[in-house]
């Protein structure tokens, strides 16, 4: 009986170590890439933190109104801090991949092989959100002093409907590229702004055509200084 | 030191090697001035023959693409009646030129062309006019070329009878800046006729500044402050009122303080090592005889510049956020008050602009959106400043103008560390 389960657990054993034989330095391997990418990504995070701030690209950030859409999405630290973050994370996660490359295995390669494949395309998409972050930002920023200084009411609400759209737009953009919800995000998007092409149409074109008229001639012909309600000649 | 030359059309080129060279110069940059031009050219001619009549002399005409025969009235302007000047001697004959000017368009374009005429016809003096005068006279000539003909002056700025509520930017902006920046009273920098010697108008064309704001609206202010900054002589001539055509209305407040603050700005970078050394501000030689002038009155809508302002208070605080001292923007924030009861002080309005002009050069934002969301703040303080001077007098009113300059100047230290510190 003992000499029996001698045997098995022997042969368990040496079935383990003959595996762990060859799986070992793969697991070394990989756990030895793990700890090079996080150092690498440390390093490089450190390295961001300070160098940004010395080469302005806080200011840079700030002027672009990248900071703004940081603060809006919840991000309390500063745009270097964030790049930097963002650097060291993206490190990381690469030798991940790196490192479950290392262990051979069919799922392993499978999903590195994947992963790297849909790489271009989610950079590409989170490149369209965030070009689309910076061109809304900027078109909502032009949009209210425009419309503050023409003394239009709703200056805020017409800004935000600028801003708002113009991401839209991108995001739509975006998950296109990632081929998410195609068909949904195509329809949704043609409804979306096919209906409020129209409103506009009717509400302009129906209730203010007394409005578009006047419109249309100041388009045409320029404002008298009693029209525009400023006889000053400030120069 | 001579610029590059700059290329003229070959009907102006046969023209200079034609007159060959000149004495004095009249420059009048033009765009659809049909109605007005023919006057102002007259009053040149007059004036040349009546104070210069044995200076060689020719009046340039730089326009811009006009479609409405500028260039034809001032081809067929007649000079040769001496009864208009009280003269018996015969009239000396002044010689037109009149060219399309290139480049961006816009009045410093046309000027960088008479600059280029005065410089290769060897012109030792010049002056310019705008071309919508009405109230132009022959002794404008006199007044703005004299001081550099005979007296040696290189730059002759203008002063004019105004209405008390004209010329807001100048009075609230680029007056008060001007003085306290490079320590010069000149009361009108952007006033638009000036007369200014040849060796400056060389000098002009020494900068690199031709596809800037300088070349539209900023010419004005650039070629006043050149001038000061670079240490020429400068003096000012008083002309009595201006009276112009009515400007093209279709010409944007936002786009006109644009221009002009944003040449203000881009000249306290390229000065700012004169500047920051300059203490105080002296006055500048005076020449001509002020006296009063009957002017139209302005009406002016206080109630709509408050609305505006009040809706830039609410709206544009987060665009004010990197660009005001919290302390500044608190107080703006604070200033919304029933109308009659409006009143926006004098320090808070220095510090408003000080503030912009750092964070112009910091470039918190684009400097267009920037100077775009002063315009708010701009109407609120003319708003202030029109009911302060409601029942007020000429002279009340420049003494509250004055009350700014000096403002202006108690805050500039304060401005002057807070540049270095920026470049530091």
């Amino acid at each position: 009986m003992w000499d029996f389960l001698n045997h098995v657990i022997g042969r368990t054993l040496s079935s383990f170590g003959q595996r762990l034989e060859a799986v070992g330095p793969d697991l070394l391997a990989m756990l030895l890439i793990l700890s090079l990418g996080a150092l690498a990504a440390a390093a490089l995070r450190t390295l961001l933190r300070r160098l940004l701030p010395r080469l302005g690209f806080d200011r840079f950030a700030a002027r672009l109104g990248l900071s703004v859409v940081l603060q809006k999405g919840g991000v309390t630290q500063s745009p270097s801090q964030a790049v930097a973050a963002a650097g060291a994370w993206a490190v990381f996660a690469l030798s991940v991949l790196l490192g479950i490359g290392t262990l051979n295995l069919q799922f392993a390669n499978d999903l590195v092989s994947r992963a790297f494949n849909y790489l271009p395309q989610l950079l590409i998409g989170v490149g369209l959100v965030l070009l689309g972050s910076l061109i809304s930002a900027f078109l909502r920023r032009t949009v209210l002093i425009a419309a503050v200084n023409a003394g239009l009411p709703s200056a805020r609400l017409l800004a935000a409907g600028v801003h708002t759209a113009v991401m839209i737009l991108f995001v739509a953009m975006a998950l296109e590229h990632l081929s998410m919800g195609r068909q949904i995000i195509l329809v949704s998007f043609t409804i979306l702004f096919g209906g409020v092409v129209l409103a506009l149409a009717l509400s302009f074109g129906l209730a203010g055509r007394h409005l578009a008229r006047e419109f249309l001639r100041r388009a045409v012909q320029p404002p008298t200084a009693e029209e525009r309600g400023d006889p000053l000649r400030h120069l | 030191m001579l610029s590059d030359p700059l290329p003229l059309p070959p009907g102006v080129e046969a023209r200079l090697q034609e007159i060959s060279e000149v004495d004095v110069l009249v420059g009048i940059p033009s765009f659809n001035n049909a109605r007005t031009i023919g006057h102002v050219v007259r009053a040149a001619a007059a004036g040349l023959a009546k104070y210069f009549p044995d200076q060689r002399a020719v009046i340039v005409n730089s326009d811009g693409g006009s479609g409405d025969g500028t260039p034809e009235a001032v081809a067929a302007a007649d000079f040769s009646n001496p009864g208009a000047i009280l003269v018996q001697h015969p009239l000396t004959p002044v010689q037109k030129i009149v060219t399309p000017y290139h480049g961006m368009p816009g009045k410093g374009s046309a000027f960088r062309t008479i600059f280029a005429i005065a410089e290769r016809l060897g012109a030792k003096a010049c002056v310019v006019f705008d071309a919508d005068l009405r109230s132009i006279t022959p002794e404008w000539v006199h007044l703005l070329l004299g001081p550099v003909r005979q007296l040696g002056f290189d730059f002759v700025a203008p002063l004019y009878v105004r209405h008390k509520h004209d010329g807001t930017i100048t009075n609230s902006i680029v007056y008060p800046l001007t003085r306290a920046l490079y320590g010069r009273d000149v009361r009108q920098p952007i006033g638009g006729d000036f007369g200014f010697s040849g060796a400056l108008a060389s000098h002009y064309l020494t900068k690199p500044v031709w596809e800037s704001n300088v070349a539209r609206f900023g010419i004005d202010i650039w070629m006043t402050t050149t001038a000061l900054a670079d240490g020429f002589r400068v003096c000012q001539s008083f002309l009595g009122a201006k009276i112009h055509d009515a400007k093209d209305p279709g010409t944007d407040l936002a786009e006109m303080l644009l221009q002009v603050v944003s040449s203000v700005f881009d000249l306290m970078r390229t000065y700012h090592e004169r500047w920051r050394d300059v203490l105080g501000a002296e006055e500048v030689p005076l020449f001509g005889f002020p006296h009063g002038v009957g002017l139209e009155p302005v009406p002016v809508n206080v109630e709509r510049m408050l609305t505006i302002f009040r809706q830039g208070v609410q709206a544009l605080s987060e665009v004010w956020e990197g660009v005001l001292l919290p302390e500044t923007r608190h107080e703006v924030m604070t200033l919304e008050r029933p109308t009659n009861g409006f009143h926006f002080p004098d320090p808070l309005w220095v510090r408003v602009i000080y503030d912009f002009a750092l964070a112009y050069q910091r470039r918190v934002l684009p400097g267009d959106q920037l100077l775009r969301s002063l315009v708010p703040l701009y109407l609120g303080r003319t708003a202030s400043f029109v009911l302060r001077t409601e029942d007020n007098g000429a002279g009340d009113v420049e003494a509250v103008v004055r009350d700014l300059a000096d403002e202006f100047l108690r805050q500039k230290g304060g401005l002057r560390e807070r540049w270095m510190a920026q470049e530091v």
